[in-house]
């Protein structure tokens, strides 16, 4: 099952995002007094909150511990549903 | 813990069914140098490494987890709608006749998964240099998938697997380097 190009769009944001605070932790974990890099990661997480949230509120959780708002209970905020990352 | 995120690490779009290309990325999924004996291998080896490399042994191993849930995404897109005959002719029908169209961890030449593709030394700088090697290896195998493989989508999410490998070994270096300084101040006191 395919969602629909917007959904995968949003998604891809989220990846980007994600992926960026992965890319600035590790480097982080080597570069421990790099304030610099320090101060994206910051950023970053902040962007990666985000636009998480963008995307759960219109299209349901993304982890167990994803919190739900009003809007995403109305559109049937649900975790067990298709599709998983797989099936896309 | 770890919490399951309902997303891959980056996108794997395939372009047509491919069991045969299905088969060699058998070997970054079950292989030797693949994801499944890299995330095991960090992961088990981050226990009785100094404090100032745990988070890297961790965070690294994690992401290999999620590069592994990338192969398995390939191979399974690349398989679900090919008939036994075509599995065969890809040299999956032995696999075929014991795990149907599942996944399973194995290589490319359908061996499966040991332990003993691993090592974990209790020895932080002979662990990093396996660590540094085994990214090499896996890195080798990338170019190798790509130079074989003419999926377009396949070829987009392998080269993005490759540079994390190259960053991955690069990471792993520095940690080298930082225990080095610390054995090294060690001495001096």
């Amino acid at each position: 099952m395919k969602g629909s190009e917007e959904e995968w769009n949003m998604l891809k944001k989220v990846q980007q995002m994600d992926f960026v605070v992965v890319e600035l932790t590790l480097y982080l974990d080597t570069h421990s007094n790099d304030e610099e890099a320090r101060r994206q990661w910051r950023e970053a997480i902040k962007v990666a909150a985000n636009v998480r949230k963008q995307y759960e509120m219109n299209y349901g959780p993304l982890s167990l511990t994803s919190v739900p708002s009003k809007q995403a209970i109305d559109v049937g905020w649900q975790w067990n549903s298709t599709p998983w990352p797989w099936q896309r | 813990m770890w919490v399951y995120e309902k997303k891959l690490l980056y996108p794997v779009e395939v372009t047509t069914c491919n069991p045969m290309l299905a088969r060699y990325l058998m070997e970054q999924y079950g292989g030797a140098d693949g994801e499944l004996a890299a995330a095991l291998r960090y992961m088990n080896q981050r226990y009785t490494v100094p404090d100032k490399v745990i988070g890297l042994l961790t965070d690294i191993s994690t992401e290999e987890f999620s590069h592994l849930e990338m192969l398995a995404t390939m191979i399974y897109k690349l398989t679900k709608d090919a008939t036994p005959d075509q599995l065969e002719k890809a040299g999956l029908g032995a696999h075929f006749v014991n795990h149907g169209h599942s996944l399973f961890y194995e290589n490319a030449g359908g061996v499966p998964f040991t332990a003993t593709y691993i090592q974990s030394k209790g020895d932080p700088i002979a662990d990093l240099y396996e660590d540094i090697a085994a990214e090499e290896k896996a890195r080798a195998t990338y170019q190798w998938l790509i130079d074989i493989s003419d999926d377009p989508g396949i070829n987009d999410a392998l080269a993005f697997l490759r540079e994390r490998e190259n960053i991955h070994s690069l990471r792993f270096r520095e940690a080298v380097e930082l225990l080095k300084d610390e054995r090294d101040r060690k001495k001096i006191f």
